[in-house]
């Protein structure tokens, strides 16, 4: 599988980084099995949070057997200095391992959370602290929020050595700044700061629940995600081809070796198919119902 | 609105900005958003098509200038630099040598071989030298495109009540030599789309439009285009297939 160097880290990538919230959804077995699968397809880099039900537990024997081939990136919803020292130890023994490669800052969403986090009783204090004892390597923030508060926490963190935000043709195929997540992807990359894609695979929301309860999808994704093996191979290089340092693979057991398949074949996607792509989303969600053109 | 791809692509390499422009076929009012977006002084915005017009009133006539809805029927409702006409553009309703910038976006394959020439003809006299002719639009679908099929029934549907195809797909190089004998000077050639995605919402919009051109002239042949178009649309579903293609041309001084 092709790799990318992740910002200034040190580490290259591979084009497809496992989401390991997909081990939450199976028992110790198969979650080992699927680890298993993953390394054989050569992806080297994993991402997990304390926030994925069992996953941190589920990854941590493989994890362990594994260790030296996987890049380990973890998160925090803490915004003090006290809570993500906590919740840092918490990960560290759930994972059961002594280090962390790559420790985000999870889910930013508001500004007052960038004051909170870059204050001097902020996580990121403790973040610097931890890299210090070495207990972290580099440091990374997710959103799935606003672009603009994205690009305010790479001018505000120096120290910043990657990103995790969403990137798909739904996104890429919408000009309104709250969409422009473009923009992050293109600063990133200015100040060598690596990228990991989310929402790749995002085909829509789910039905309102009182059409669908929750305990009737079936998939265990935020979003109804696209399954066809076509769609996830062509959501998948699109993503890939926006740039991105890694695309993250999506959140239900069901669909990564789907996704899988289509990093190990990655070789690029021209400009005229990636258009190709935001038109048929943007005529899939039209306004105007008897669009005849593009 | 979000201005598409097709557009931004079709647009980005030529002067737009602080010039006159022609939209030529308004339709949805995509080409029309793009111009206003790259700096247009000014765009006419011509369709023969009532609804066309209002479409691309309230889509793009809501963006730009004063905020007004431009949903009032009245033309100039959306600042200074908007206006949409119902005209047709055989008789283009400006004068000689006034447009800077002229774009046909997938205006041609609507547009059979007599009226493409007329239209030609009133690019030329409208066109102000120095002026930029776009003309994006798509090759002909490669043998085998099930949507090909639709498209068939829907142009002898066209034929048998009007006496003309509703859809011609020009080849780009057919069209290159076309606008070159019009006077104009090729500058380029790009892929906007290659598949082109025929989602859905066009298909069944293609169904339902053979289904009723064939109900304007009643009898069996009719009734058989109509039952075959709603098969085949229901058939199909959605297909990318073909390419869509981006010339550029211009008025020499
Ligand atoms: N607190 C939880 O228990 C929790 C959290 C997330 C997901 N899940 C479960 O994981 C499943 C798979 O997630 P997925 O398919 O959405 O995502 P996915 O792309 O398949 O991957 C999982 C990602 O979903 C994101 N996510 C979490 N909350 C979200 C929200 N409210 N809106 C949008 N995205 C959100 C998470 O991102 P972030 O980690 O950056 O938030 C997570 O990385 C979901 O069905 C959900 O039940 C549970
Ligand atoms: C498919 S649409 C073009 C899409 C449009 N350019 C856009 O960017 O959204 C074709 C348009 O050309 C118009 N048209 C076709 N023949 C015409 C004619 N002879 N005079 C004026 N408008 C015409 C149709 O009514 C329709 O609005």
């Amino acid at each position: 599988m092709q790799t990318r160097p992740l910002g200034d880290t040190g580490h290259d990538s591979t084009v497809m980084t496992f989401g390991a919230i997909a081990l939450n959804w199976l028992e110790q077995e198969g979650a080992n099995q699927l680890v298993e699968h993953v390394l054989d397809y050569g992806v080297n880099h994993f991402d997990v949070a304390p926030e994925y039900g069992d996953a941190e537990l589920k990854l941590g024997p493989k994890l362990r057997q594994h260790r030296e081939e996987i890049f380990l990136g973890c998160k925090t919803q803490e915004r003090t200095y006290e809570g993500a020292w906590r919740k840092l130890e918490r990960s560290l023994n759930r994972l059961g391992v002594d280090a962390i490669d790559l420790y985000q800052v999870h889910g930013l969403e508001y500004d007052e959370e960038l004051d909170a986090i870059t204050g001097d009783d902020g996580a990121l204090a403790a973040f610097r602290e931890a890299k210090e004892q070495g207990l972290i390597d580099h440091i990374g923030l997710t959103s799935h929020g606003d672009p603009g508060l994205i690009l305010d926490a790479l001018d505000r963190v120096d120290d910043l050595e990657s990103l995790m935000f969403p990137l798909n043709p739904v996104v890429a195929g919408k000009d309104d700044d709250e969409y422009d997540y473009e923009a992050v992807l293109a600063r990133a990359d200015e100040k060598n700061v690596g990228t990991l894609g989310i929402k790749a695979f995002a085909g829509g929301s789910w039905p309102p629940t009182d059409e669908l309860p929750e305990s009737d999808r079936p998939f265990a994704n935020w979003y109804r995600p696209v399954t066809a093996p076509d769609e996830v191979r062509e959501r998948f290089d699109f993503a890939a081809a926006q740039g991105l340092t890694s695309v993250v693979s999506a959140g239900d057991p069901k669909l990564v070796t789907m996704i899988l398949e289509a990093a190990a074949d990655y070789d690029g996607m021209d400009e005229a198919a990636q258009r190709s792509l935001i038109e048929r989303v943007r005529h899939d969600d039209s306004p105007v119902p008897e669009q005849l053109h593009h | 609105m979000d201005v598409p791809q097709t557009v931004t692509v079709a647009l980005d390499d030529r002067p737009v900005a602080g010039r006159r422009c022609l939209e030529a076929g308004a339709g949805a009012g995509n080409a029309t958003a793009g111009l206003l977006a790259n700096g247009a002084a000014r765009v006419y915005a011509v369709t023969n098509d009532r609804d066309h017009a209002r479409t691309t009133r309230r889509r793009v006539g809501r963006d730009d200038g004063d905020g007004s809805d431009g949903d009032d029927g009245v033309d100039e409702s959306d600042g200074d630099r908007l206006a949409v006409l119902e005209a047709d553009l055989r008789a283009v309703p400006l004068p000689d040598d006034s447009v800077g910038v002229i774009t046909a976006h997938g205006l041609c394959n609507v547009l059979d071989p007599a009226s493409l020439s007329a239209v030609a003809e009133e690019f030329s006299r409208v066109a102000s030298p120095g002026a930029q002719l776009v003309v994006d639009d798509y090759d002909p679908l490669p043998d085998g495109a099930a949507i090909g099929g639709l498209f068939a029934v829907e142009n002898a549907a066209s034929e048998l009540a009007r006496g003309r195809p509703a859809l011609t797909f020009y080849p780009a190089a057919f069209l290159r030599r076309f606008f070159a004998g019009h006077g104009w000077e090729f500058e380029r050639e790009r892929t906007l789309l290659e598949p082109v995605p025929w989602t859905e919402s066009h298909v069944s919009a293609h169904g339902d439009r053979a289904v009723s051109m064939a109900k304007e002239h009643p009898g069996e042949p009719c009734d058989a285009l109509a039952a075959t178009a709603r098969r085949l649309a229901t058939d199909i579903g959605s297909e990318s297939v073909g390419r869509m293609y981006g010339l550029a041309f211009r008025f020499p001084e």
